[in-house]
């Protein structure tokens, strides 16, 4: 029974934690601001440097 | 008291706490509205809405579940996407999805958001799932084990004919590199527009066309299949980019070419044959005979998501629809012309929506909290590069985009029995496709917007006016003189289809604002977004 | 070289649409038929009792009523022809035979019917839905379309004999005017023709805008004149080139192609002889209408047909008036706002130059010529390369 409740307890704990952590990326946009920050200017980065194929 | 209602009691004092960052309470107090919280330029909120606590919770868990299907999709083919985001600039924009949520639904509450975002979660597990099915098979990656048994085809050709091949599969050329990227991120599409003009093609095409071009020459077309399906609609300039694409895919193509003039029995005669001439070129190419049992099975669904579209047309022309605005427009050109009858899901979610929107009927639920001030249908070919328009229209002016031209695609039934029917019913219903069948084919198929708008209760006509659109261009006058006589509210939304450069988002919002502020003399129902700038974001 | 006999009386003929010749076919008795498109078979509005008028809208100065209509942003060619209708330049007319060739086109057609810009109580348009490949259901469809749009209104309102036999007449009529014509741009391919590509240009130009009856004798004559005629003691060009593109009806473009310094020596555009000028060959068990369809949509060039045969077929009928006519190289003529010349400019033009390494200027421009001093110095430039890349060996 003690096993039960702890693993319970441990599974509303991990979720807890779950829940702020994802609800805190989402509420304060932070997901989009990683992307539109960092990443997505590296990538231009890379994509500016491609020599591509280009040709009629 | 139902459940809804004890928990409106018990969130109640959390909202009302927290109601000053809720940008509708911001903006009804005069305190600020929905862009106090974005960064200017680039568009980047600071913080997500807050639409009180149920609704956020709600948008929480739908952004959840679309993160999930991007894991997924990404779980599903690793390496592949890895190679695709390295590959194609274009997947790079793909990044920039979630903003592109945000953008959409701003201002959506109870039922309105709670269909949003079941159709959104649709769209993005579609589309996702499509993503990895053709990087995992696009030759220029390396291949995989269904490369050959794809059909690539035009994406303004409605796939479900094709759906007859049992082991093939259709997949749109465009969609991804071009179209639905152009809704995520403005800045995509000038790029490949660049190509193209720096290779000589004038700047005053339609941009959508000369965006498919910039992509085929800049050769970031993924490569699949043995032969394509290319196709003259909706118009002129897609028909002329289509050469370019061939050249560049150098795959064996078929030019589906249906009839301009698709209301004349003699044109659908014809369109019925050019049908039947691709399928015999699919079957010669890929050595697959047409099953009708297999076609029947996905037309099913088909009828059955357009009988429900009817009734959803019904509660459309009452004001209690909860289903408006871009969350019907995306989802209705998704479904339509993407999915077509192809994906079950895409019924499952037709059937909860229906519901909903009954119920809400039987409630008198007024959408947006009953502030709509006018009911208007949007006609012509709509801005890619500002799908948002219409939630922008609500939240700003209360105009309610009640419906877009191109929800009005393919409704007719199809016979699910008989292959010599069936194939009648396919020609009409296929030649009914996105920004084509009223924009092409004579005067009285774009003069039909009146029709429509009556049917659907409007008071207001916005009508696209793409700057590079030479068939909307030619029937300005007329279509002017026709509003006079109606005595209909008629607004010009300029704008330049895949370009925001030409004609940015504020320069189109403007279009709006000089006819409600100048000629209508109302206000705005938030004044933090009747001018600002975002030309800097996705 | 001495000049032509009748070219100033040709040219006169160009300032109007309703021109001396075509009042004098109205006198007799004649239906005047308007068409704007190659896709409209001008054999069949030549049936016996008709005479076709490919519209055009010479010294056109101004489009401001068809900007009303239409925007800024559309056709200047199609605007054109629409002003020119609103100013009653086209009341002689009984019928507009139009074509959804583009939407531009359509729309400024549509309005012919919407607006009734031309006073005449017998006048009628119709629209054709063309055909975008050269298969057998395209050209079926071309037949239903001609069959329905163009044979039977005419004999419905305008009381037109159709019959195997008129249509037989029309072809032979077609065949006759063509055969003059070919004859006289066959002298192009000469190192040092007697006829200039202006000449040529105008003298195609009145066998599409005149009654073809009253028109013929002048040809005729023209053709003897030029067997004759003796050309400059050297060539007076620096070189030869071959223009193609849409609407040139203004023969001052050819003229300040010549101008600065080569000459057109073949006219691979709408209003040009190719195509336009090709005999018409009806075949074993054929019938004259069909004869008609299947020449039309095979000799159609338009940059509108999206097969790869029709896409590789518009290259090498290029490739082969190149040759064919000694050219030095290729100007692909693209009218503003013209969607489909706008694609096949770049296409043709890169395919030409990178796949076949043909010099090619390509170029847009207005209907009405206006910034001649841009188009002259490119063409110069264009024209120098020529020299410098033919002294380079």
């Amino acid at each position: 029974m003690e096993f039960v409740l702890k693993a319970i307890l441990k599974v509303v704990k991990i979720a807890l934690i779950l829940f702020v952590v994802t609800f805190g990326i989402y509420m304060n946009n932070l997901e989009n601001k990683l992307i539109f920050y960092v990443i997505r200017p590296l990538l231009n980065k890379h994509y500016d440097s491609q020599v591509r194929d280009r040709r009629v | 008291m139902n459940f809804s209602e004890f928990t409106d009691i018990l969130v109640a004092p959390i909202d009302k706490a927290l109601q000053r960052y809720d940008p509708i309470w911001l903006a009804e107090n005069g305190k600020g509205g929905q862009r106090t919280r974005y960064n200017d330029k680039n568009g980047i909120e600071k913080y997500r809405e807050w639409r009180g606590t149920k609704d956020t919770l709600r948008d929480y868990v739908a952004w959840l579940k679309n993160v999930g299907s991007m894991g997924q999709m990404v779980a599903s083919a690793p390496v592949a996407c890895l190679k695709g985001f390295w590959e194609y600039r274009w997947m790079g924009s793909y990044l920039g999805t979630f903003i592109f949520i945000n953008r959409l639904f701003e201002g959506y509450r109870g039922e309105e958001l709670k269909i949003a975002n079941m159709h959104m979660h649709a769209i993005t597990s579609s589309l996702t799932k499509k993503i990895a099915f053709v990087l995992k098979n696009d030759k220029r990656l390396g291949g995989g084990p269904d490369s050959d048994n794809i059909i690539p085809y035009d994406e303004t050709l409605p796939p479900l004919y094709l759906m007859g091949f049992p082991g093939l599969t259709p997949v749109p050329l465009q969609t991804l590199p071009e179209f639905i990227i152009c809704d995520i991120d403005q800045h995509i599409e000038p790029y490949y527009i660049d190509v193209a003009e720096s290779m000589g093609l004038p700047a005053d095409v339609c941009s959508r066309c000369s965006a498919e071009t910039g992509v085929a020459i800049d050769d970031a077309f993924p490569i699949m299949g043995r032969g394509m399906l290319s196709s003259n609609m909706p118009c002129n300039a897609s028909e002329a980019t289509s050469s370019f694409q061939r050249r560049r895919i150098g795959l064996p193509d078929f030019p589906v070419t249906l009839a301009m003039q698709h209301q004349e029995e003699e044109g659908k005669d014809f369109s019925e044959q050019v049908l039947k001439d691709s399928m015999k070129f699919i079957e010669d190419i890929y050595g697959v005979k047409y099953d009708w049992n297999e076609l029947f099975k996905y037309a099913k669904l088909m009828n059955e998501q357009n009988e429900i579209e009817m009734e959803k047309w019904d509660i459309f022309a009452t004001p209690y629809s909860p289903l408006n605005g871009i969350s019907e427009t995306l989802y209705k050109l998704y479904e339509w012309q993407s999915v077509n009858g192809a994906e079950p899901m895409f019924n499952e979610v037709d059937r909860k929506v229906i519901k909903i929107m009954r119920d809400c009927v039987d409630k008198k639920y007024e959408a947006f909290g009953g502030k709509t001030r006018h009911r208007a249908f949007l006609w012509g070919p709509s801005a890619v590069y500002y799908t948002d328009f219409p939630t922008w229209a609500q939240n700003c002016w209360g105009i309610n985009v009640v419906l877009n031209m191109d929800s009005t695609m393919g409704y007719n039934h199809i016979d699910t029995e008989d292959p010599v029917k069936a194939m009648r019913d396919l020609t009409e219903f296929s030649q009914r496709s996105c920004m084509r069948h009223h924009a092409v084919g004579g005067w009285d198929n774009i003069n039909a917007v009146w029709d429509w708008a009556k049917r659907f209760n409007c008071d207001m006509i916005i009508c696209n006016d793409n700057v590079a659109c030479k068939g909307m261009n030619g029937v300005h006058a007329a279509l002017e003189e026709q509003a006079a006589e109606y005595g209909m509210h008629w607004v010009w939304l300029e704008h330049d289809l895949e370009d925001s450069r030409t004609v940015s988002r504020q320069d189109m919002r403007k279009c709006i604002n000089d006819y409600m502020s100048v000629v209508l003399g109302e206000e705005p129902l938030d004044a933090t977004i009747v001018e600002f700038d975002d030309s800097e974001g996705y | 070289m001495k000049d032509l006999k009748h070219l100033i009386y040709f040219e006169n003929l160009l300032q109007e649409a309703k021109n001396e010749l075509v009042d004098q076919a109205i006198k007799e008795g004649n239906h005047p038929l308007g068409y704007n498109c190659y896709y409209i078979p001008e054999t069949l509005l030549n049936l016996p009792g008709c005479f076709s008028s490919r519209l055009r809208a010479p010294r056109c100065t101004s489009t401001d009523v068809a900007n009303y209509y239409m925007t800024q942003r559309n056709c200047p060619y199609a605007r054109s022809i629409l002003e020119r209708a609103v100013e009653g330049g086209y009341n002689y007319l009984e019928a507009l035979f139009g074509a959804e060739a583009c939407s531009t086109m359509e729309r400024m057609e549509e309005h012919f019917a919407l607006y009734n810009p031309v006073k005449n109580d017998k006048f009628f348009t119709t629209i054709i839905d063309p055909p975008m490949k050269g298969d057998d259901t395209n050209l079926e469809y071309y037949k239903v379309q001609l069959k329905e749009k163009v044979l039977k209104p005419l004999k419905k309102n305008l009381g037109v004999d159709i019959s195997e036999k008129a249509l037989k007449a029309a072809i032979k009529d077609h065949n006759d005017i063509a055969k003059i014509i070919t004859e006289i741009g066959e002298f192009r391919k000469l190192d040092n023709p007697p006829i200039t590509g202006y000449e040529f240009h105008v003298i195609q130009l009145v066998s599409e805008v005149c009654p073809h009856y009253l028109i013929k004798p002048y040809l005729e004559e023209t053709l003897a004149e030029i067997k004759k005629r003796k050309p400059e003691p050297e060539f007076p060009f620096r070189a030869r080139l071959v223009v193609a593109g849409s609407e040139i009806d203004d023969p001052d473009f050819t003229k300040l192609i010549e101008s600065c310094g080569a000459m057109v020596v073949a006219d691979r555009y709408c209003f040009g002889s190719f195509p336009s000028r090709e005999q018409i060959e009806i075949k074993k068990g054929e019938k004259a209408f069909d004869a008609i369809c299947r020449h039309y949509l095979e000799t159609n060039q338009c940059a509108r047909f999206m097969d790869g045969e029709k896409i590789d077929q518009r290259t090498a009928e290029i490739m082969k008036l190149y040759k064919d006519f000694k050219a030095d190289g290729v100007i692909y003529e693209q009218m503003k706002f013209c969607e489909f010349w706008s694609y096949e400019k770049v296409l043709a033009g890169n395919i030409l130059a990178n796949q076949y390494k043909v010099p090619v200027c390509t170029i847009e421009k207005e209907y009405m010529l206006g910034s001649m001093g841009q188009l002259r110095t490119r063409f110069q430039a264009f024209v120098e390369s020529l020299e410098i890349k033919a002294i380079g060996g």
